[in-house]
C-alpha cells in the first residue's frame, strides 16, 4: 500500500502557520465528510452486527431452562462439534479442488482469447462470461435438472458412448457435481478479469521477448503470467472467501439430494440450520463468528505467505 | 456530462418510484412487521370493515378455502400468505418465534410439529375458545394428535392413513397380486427383479416421517413424553422393531430390489410416471400429490391402484399415519379468540371439504366429510374407479391409534435422514444406524436441558 | 494494444475453446428447450435436449405471469428494485469514500482504511444472522429495507474506487480547480467524478449484480412472499413443487421458464454495458 496523497507543495509553502492549521482542519473535515456516509453504514451494518454476534455467541438457550451466560462454551463446542468440523473440512477440501481448477480454466481461456482475436473468440468471450449473469441460486436450479437421470441430458450423452450416466446427486459424486456448478458459474468471471489484465500488458514486452527468441508458450509462461500475478492473487483471495462461506448451491440442491447434502454440509448451512430451523441463534452466531475468524485468518495467512500484499493492498 | 446526470437522475427517479410503489402496497404498515401485517394478503378480503386475522398455509386449494370462510363469516376475515411448504414454513415460524415478532395469527402445521412449537410456548391452547361446539366433528384420535395433555393446540384438518399404491400394469405383467405382508412384498420384489422388471419400491433418506411410521407399525414407540413433566422425555429409537424395519429396507436396497432415490423430487415423480417403481408406499394424500405433478393423466390413465399397507403379522394388522395437518393459533396472535374462530372455521364448511377430497388434496378428518357416503363410496378417477376410500383409506384411518411426537421434531428428522443416508451408501447394518441415531438424539435432548429416561 | 501483430489462427486452440463454449452454454440450451414443454412433456422423458412437438412458450409465459395473481412479475420488480437501490446506494457511498480516502489526509485515515480492508475478508453471510436479530428488534425484518440496507455495504467497491481515484486523478487537476475557486464538493462532482467514470460503472454493475443474486439475506429477512426477490421466490416454488402441493398447476414448468426469464435482464444489462464494465475492470485496481 503506497500512500501518495501529498498535496502539491507550492500551496503549503505559501501559507502561514495559522493558515496551514486551518487547511489541515478543513482537510480533516472534508475527508470525513466524504468517508462519513460509508463509515456510518460500515459501523451500523458491519461492526455492530459483528459485535452483536459476539455478544449473542456468549449465551446459550435451551428448550428446557432458558437462556444463560456461558462465556466461550459455544466456541469450545463448535471446535469439537463433528458437524462444524466436517463442514469446515469440506469447504477446505472444496477450496483446494475447485479454486485451482477454476483458475486454471480461466487462465487458459484468457490466454487463448488474448492470443487469438477473431469473431469466434469475441463471441466465445461473451458466452463464457454469460453464467456470471445468472444468480447462483438459479444456476444451481438449472444444474439440478441437468443432473437428473430422467430428464437431464446426461443419460442421452452417456448412452451415445454406451455408458451409464453418473449420478452427480449421489453422496459419492455430489462433490464433483458442486465443483462443476461452481466452475461453470465463476470461471468466466475470473477469465474476464485475467483477460482485462492481459490486455493491459505493454505489447512491446512481447516484441522484446520474441527478439530474444522466446516462443509463444514461453511468452505466456515467462511474461504474461508473472505480469498478471496480482490479478491472480486477487481472484484467489476472493474465490477463497467465497468458497469458505459456501451456501447457496448446496442449499438449493438439498431439495433434490437431501440424502447426500445434510443440513450441516457447510459451516454456513450449519449456522443457518442452527439459527433458523432449530431456533438456536446463540450457537448459530458462534458458528458464524468462528467461520468469520477462520476465513479472516486463512486469507490473511495466504496473503502473508504469498508476500504479495503490497500489490493487493 | 449532462447526459450522464440525466441518466443518473432517471435511475434515481425509477428507484424512488419503485420504493414508493412497494411501500405503498404495504399499506403504510410500518409498525407491523411480518405476518401480522394484514394488508399483504394473497387473497382479497371482501368485508373490509371486519377485523382481520392473518394465516399461513400451503394447501393447493387454500385460496378457495379462505374465500369460502370469508364469504360465510360475518365476524372476522382471513388474510392468507403462503410462505412455503413444510420445513420452509417452519423455519419462518421458528424465526418469528425467536424474534418475538413476525408470526401470523393462525398457522397451518403438520401434527407431528405441534409439540415442537408448543414447548416453546409459541401456540395457544384454544380449548376455551369454542372447542365444545366442534368437539363432535372429529374423532377422539384426531383430537389426541393435536393435544398436549389436556390442552388443545390445533384443529385437525387432514390425516395420512397409509397404504400401498401400485402399478396395475406392472403387477399384471409379472403376475403378482398385492402383497399382504412385508415378507410377501420382498418375494414379489424378487420375482419382478428376476424377470428383469423395474424396481419394486423406494427407500429414501429424506422421508424420515415415513420411516418413522413404518417403524411404529413394527411396534416402535420413539418418544414417551408427559406434557405435565416437560423436562423429562423417554427416547427409544433403537428398539428391535426400529432396527428390524431399517434392516428390512436396507436389505431390499442392497439386493437392488428397491431404489434409494430421494422422494418429493422431480426425479422421483418422473420415475413414478415412467413406471420405474412398481409400488409407492404412501398415504391418502398421495393420489393428489401425483395428480398435481401430472401423473395418471394421458398415457398413464388408469394404471394405478391401491391396496392396504403390507403387514408384519397379517393376523394382527397395525395401521399407521404419515402426514396430516392442523390449524393452530400462535401466541403472537393479537386476538386469540378471533384467531381461534378462524382456526375452527377454516376448512370446516362443506364446500371446502368437498373440494378438498374430490381433488384428493386432503383426506378429511372432519367427520361430516369422513362419514359422508359421497366420500366413502367415491370412485376415484386416479385409481380407475376403484373405491379407494371405502376399501383402503377409511378402514386404515379408523384403525389408527395415534402417536406421541417429539418436542424437537426437526432435529429428530434431520438426524434420521443422516443415518438412513449413511445406511444407503455404506455397509453398516440397520441396527448400528438405529444405535447411532439413538445416541445422537439423546445427546441433543440432554444438551437442550431434558432429563432423558 | 491495437498495434499488436495479429496472431495467426490457431486451430487446436479454437477447437478447445469451442468445447468450452458448448460446456458453458449447455445449461442455457436445456432451459430454453425445456421451458417450452408442459408437465407431461417434461416428466414423460424422451428428448431432453430438443423441443417437444407442441411448443407452448406463450401458454407457459402467460401462466408464469398470471399464476398466484402475477406473483412472478412482482418478484422480478422486487429484484430490480433491490438491485437498483442497493447498487446505486452502494456505489454512491463507495465513490465518496474511495475519493475521500485517496485525496484527503485526515485523522484516522490509515486506521479506518485498514478496517475497510479487513472487512473485505469478513464473509458477508456471517453477518446475516446478527443483522437479522438487530433488524427484528427494530421492526425492520420483512420490509424492503431489510434487503436494501445491508446491500449498501460494499467494502470492495471502496477499495476499488480508492485505487482508481488515487491513480487516475492527478492532484494537480484538483488543485487547479480549487485555485479557480471551486469548492471541494464542486471539485469532486465536476472534476473528479467524470474521471472516475469507468470505475463507477464497474462498481455499480458489481454491486447491482451482487444485490440481484442475493439469496441468503432475503431468505432470512423476508417472510412475505410478495416482497421476495426472484431468487428466493423460485426457491419457494421449488419447495412447493417438491411437496407438490400446487394443485392442478405443475410448478416445474413455471420454475424452468421463470429461471430463463429471470436471467434475461442481467444478460441484456451486461451485453449493452459491455464496453463500460470491461474498461473499468481493466483500468481499475485489478491490474
Amino acid at each position: 500500500m503506497t500512500l501518495q496523497i501529498e498535496k502539491s507543495a507550492p500551496r503549503t509553502e505559501k501559507t502561514t502557520q495559522q493558515n496551514r492549521g486551518k487547511v489541515r482542519l478543513r482537510e480533516h473535515l472534508m475527508g470525513w465528510l466524504f468517508v462519513g456516509p460509508f463509515g456510518i453504514v460500515f459501523l451500523a451494518l458491519l461492526i455492530a452486527p459483528l459485535a452483536y454476534a459476539l455478544y449473542l455467541s456468549l449465551f446459550q438457550k435451551k428448550l428446557i431452562g432458558g437462556t444463560s451466560f456461558v462465556f466461550l462454551d459455544n466456541y469450545v463446542k463448535a471446535f469439537t462439534d463433528p458437524s462444524f468440523l466436517s463442514g469446515s473440512w469440506f469447504v477446505i477440501r472444496f477450496s483446494l479442488v475447485s479454486i485451482p481448477l477454476q483458475i486454471i480454466i480461466a487462465l487458459a481461456m484468457a490466454l487463448i482469447l488474448d492470443a487469438v482475436t477473431n469473431a469466434f473468440t469475441r463471441f466465445s468471450r461473451l458466452m463464457i462470461f454469460l453464467p456470471y449473469a445468472i444468480p447462483t441460486v438459479i444456476g444451481a436450479v438449472m444444474w439440478g435438472f441437468l443432473y437428473s437421470k430422467n430428464f437431464g441430458p446426461l443419460t442421452d450423452i452417456f448412452a451415445l458412448f454406451g455408458g451409464t450416466a453418473p449420478n452427480f446427486l449421489s453422496s459419492n459424486l455430489i462433490f464433483i457435481g458442486l465443483v462443476n456448478i461452481v466452475t461453470w458459474q465463476w470461471a468466466g468471471y475470473y477469465m474476464i478479469i485475467l483477460y482485462a489484465a492481459l490486455q493491459g500488458i505493454d505489447p512491446a514486452l512481447y516484441e522484446a521477448a520474441r527478439m530474444d527468441g522466446a516462443g509463444k508458450w514461453q511468452v505466456a509462461l515467462r511474461i504474461k503470467i508473472p505480469l498478471i500475478a496480482p490479478a491472480l492473487i486477487l481472484i484467489l483471495v476472493f474465490s477463497l472467501i467465497g468458497t469458505l462461506q459456501f451456501f447457496n448451491e448446496p442449499q438449493i440442491l438439498r431439495s433434490l439430494a437431501a440424502g447426500a447434502i445434510g443440513p450441516d454440509y457447510t459451516p454456513n448451512m450449519y449456522a443457518y440450520q442452527q439459527a433458523f430451523s432449530l431456533a438456536n441463534f446463540n450457537y448459530g452466531s458462534a458458528i458464524s463468528f468462528a467461520l468469520g475468524g477462520v476465513v479472516f485468518i486463512g486469507v490473511y495467512a495466504f496473503l502473508f505467505f504469498t508476500r504479495k500484499r503490497r500489490s493487493f493492498l | 456530462m449532462k447526459k450522464r446526470l440525466l441518466a443518473a437522475a432517471a435511475l434515481l427517479a425509477t428507484t424512488a418510484s419503485l420504493v414508493a410503489c412497494s411501500s405503498g402496497e404495504q399499506g403504510g404498515g410500518t409498525t407491523a412487521s411480518g405476518g401480522n401485517n394484514a394488508s399483504n394478503c394473497t387473497n382479497t378480503i371482501p368485508k373490509k370493515d371486519l377485523p382481520v386475522v392473518t394465516m399461513w398455509g400451503w394447501y393447493p386449494n387454500t385460496q378457495l378455502v379462505v374465500d369460502n370462510f370469508n364469504k360465510l363469516n360475518g365476524e372476522v376475515q382471513v388474510c392468507w400468505t403462503n410462505v412455503g411448504q413444510g420445513s420452509d414454513e417452519y423455519d419462518k415460524f421458528q424465526t418469528a418465534i425467536s424474534a418475538g415478532t413476525g408470526a401470523p395469527d393462525v398457522i397451518m402445521v403438520e401434527m407431528d410439529r405441534i409439540p415442537t412449537f408448543q414447548i416453546q410456548k409459541a401456540l395457544v391452547d384454544i380449548k376455551p375458545y369454542g372447542y365444545d361446539a366442534v368437539k363432535a366433528d372429529y374423532s377422539e384420535g384426531a383430537w389426541k394428535d393435536v393435544s398436549v395433555g389436556g390442552a388443545v393446540y390445533g384443529v385437525p384438518v387432514d390425516g395420512g392413513p397409509m397404504a400401498m399404491i401400485y402399478r396395475k400394469d406392472i403387477f399384471e405383467k409379472y403376475d403378482i397380486t398385492p402383497p399382504k405382508t412385508w415378507a410377501e412384498y420382498e418375494q414379489a420384489a424378487q420375482k419382478v427383479k428376476d424377470a428383469g422388471g423395474p424396481l419394486f419400491g423406494d427407500f429414501a433418506a429424506n422421508v424420515s416421517a415415513l420411516t418413522m411410521a413404518l417403524q411404529i407399525q413394527k411396534g416402535a414407540a420413539p418418544f414417551t413424553y408427559d406434557p405435565a413433566q416437560q423436562s423429562t422425555i423417554g427416547i427409544k429409537l433403537n428398539d428391535q422393531g426400529s432396527k428390524d424395519v431399517l434392516d428390512y429396507w436396507t436389505n431390499l436396497a442392497r439386493k437392488g430390489l428397491v431404489g434409494t432415490q430421494d422422494q418429493f423430487t422431480p426425479e422421483y415423480i418422473s420415475g413414478v410416471i415412467n413406471g420405474q417403481y412398481a409400488t409407492y408406499i404412501s398415504a391418502a394424500w398421495a393420489p393428489g400429490y401425483l395428480t398435481g405433478a401430472g401423473v395418471g393423466k394421458g398415457e398413464d390413465t388408469g394404471k394405478f391402484a391401491v391396496a392396504p399397507l403390507p403387514q408384519w403379522d397379517a393376523a394382527n394388522p397395525v395401521q399407521v399415519n404419515w402426514g396430516g395437518s392442523a390449524f393452530s393459533v400462535t401466541s403472537q396472535a393479537k386476538n386469540p379468540e378471533l384467531a381461534a374462530k378462524v382456526a375452527y372455521g377454516l376448512y370446516a364448511d362443506k364446500e371446502s371439504l368437498t373440494d378438498g377430497w374430490t381433488n384428493q388434496i386432503i383426506f378429511p378428518l372432519n367427520l361430516k366429510a369422513l362419514n359422508d357416503p359421497a366420500f366413502v363410496d367415491l370412485k376415484v378417477d386416479f385409481f380407475d374407479g376403484q373405491q379407494a376410500n371405502k376399501e383402503v383409506y377409511v378402514p386404515a384411518a379408523n384403525a389408527y391409534k395415534g402417536v406421541t411426537y417429539s418436542p424437537f421434531g426437526q432435529y429428530y428428522f434431520d438426524a434420521m435422514t443422516k443415518q438412513v443416508s449413511a445406511l444407503i451408501e455404506g455397509s453398516d447394518t440397520g441396527a448400528q444406524a438405529a444405535d447411532r441415531l439413538q445416541e445422537d438424539v439423546v445427546n441433543y435432548a440432554k444438551e437442550q436441558g431434558f432429563t432423558v429416561q | 494494444m491495437s498495434n499488436r501483430p495479429r496472431p495467426q489462427r490457431n486451430l487446436p486452440l479454437q477447437v478447445f475453446l469451442g468445447f468450452l463454449v458448448v460446456y458453458f452454454l449447455v445449461p442455457f440450451w436445456w432451459v430454453i428447450v425445456n421451458s417450452s414443454k408442459d408437465a407431461p412433456g417434461l416428466f414423460g422423458g424422451g428428448n431432453t435436449l430438443w423441443f417437444a412437438d407442441n411448443i407452448d412458450y406463450l401458454g407457459n409465459l402467460q401462466q408464469l405471469f398470471t399464476y398466484d395473481n402475477g406473483l412472478y412479475g412482482r418478484w422480478i420488480l422486487n429484484s430490480t428494485l433491490y438491485a437498483i437501490a442497493g447498487g446505486v446506494g452502494a456505489t454512491l457511498l463507495a465513490v465518496m469514500a474511495g475519493y475521500g480516502f485517496a485525496k484527503y489526509r485526515f485523522a484516522g485515515r490509515r486506521f479506518s482504511f485498514a478496517l475497510v480492508l479487513g472487512a473485505l475478508m469478513v464473509p458477508a453471510t456471517a453477518l446475516v444472522i446478527p443483522t437479522f436479530m438487530m433488524f427484528s428488534q427494530l421492526g425492520l425484518t420483512n420490509t424492503i429495507w431489510a434487503v436494501i440496507l445491508p446491500s449498501l455495504l460494499n467494502p470492495f467497491g471502496v477499495y476499488l474506487m480508492h485505487v482508481y481515484a488515487r491513480d487516475a486523478i492527478p492532484n494537480e487537476i484538483l488543485d487547479a480547480a480549487r485555485a479557480d475557486g471551486a469548492g471541494e464538493v464542486r471539485t469532486f462532482l465536476q472534476v473528479a467524478l467524470p474521471l472516475m467514470r469507468p470505475a463507477v460503472v464497474t462498481v455499480l454493475l458489481l454491486s447491482a449484480v451482487a444485490s440481484w443474486n442475493n439469496y441468503f439475506l432475503p431468505l432470512a429477512m423476508l417472510s412475505d412472499n410478495r416482497l421476495f426477490p426472484v431468487t428466493v421466490g423460485l426457491g419457494l416454488w421449488q419447495g412447493i413443487a417438491s411437496g407438490n402441493n400446487a394443485g392442478t398447476t405443475s410448478l416445474w414448468s413455471l420454475i424452468i421458464l421463470g429461471a430463463l426469464v429471470s436471467v434475461i435482464p442481467l444478460v441484456i444489462a451486461f451485453f449493452t454495458l459491455q464496453r463500460h464494465w470491461r474498461g473499468g475492470l481493466s483500468v481499475g485496481g485489478l491490474r
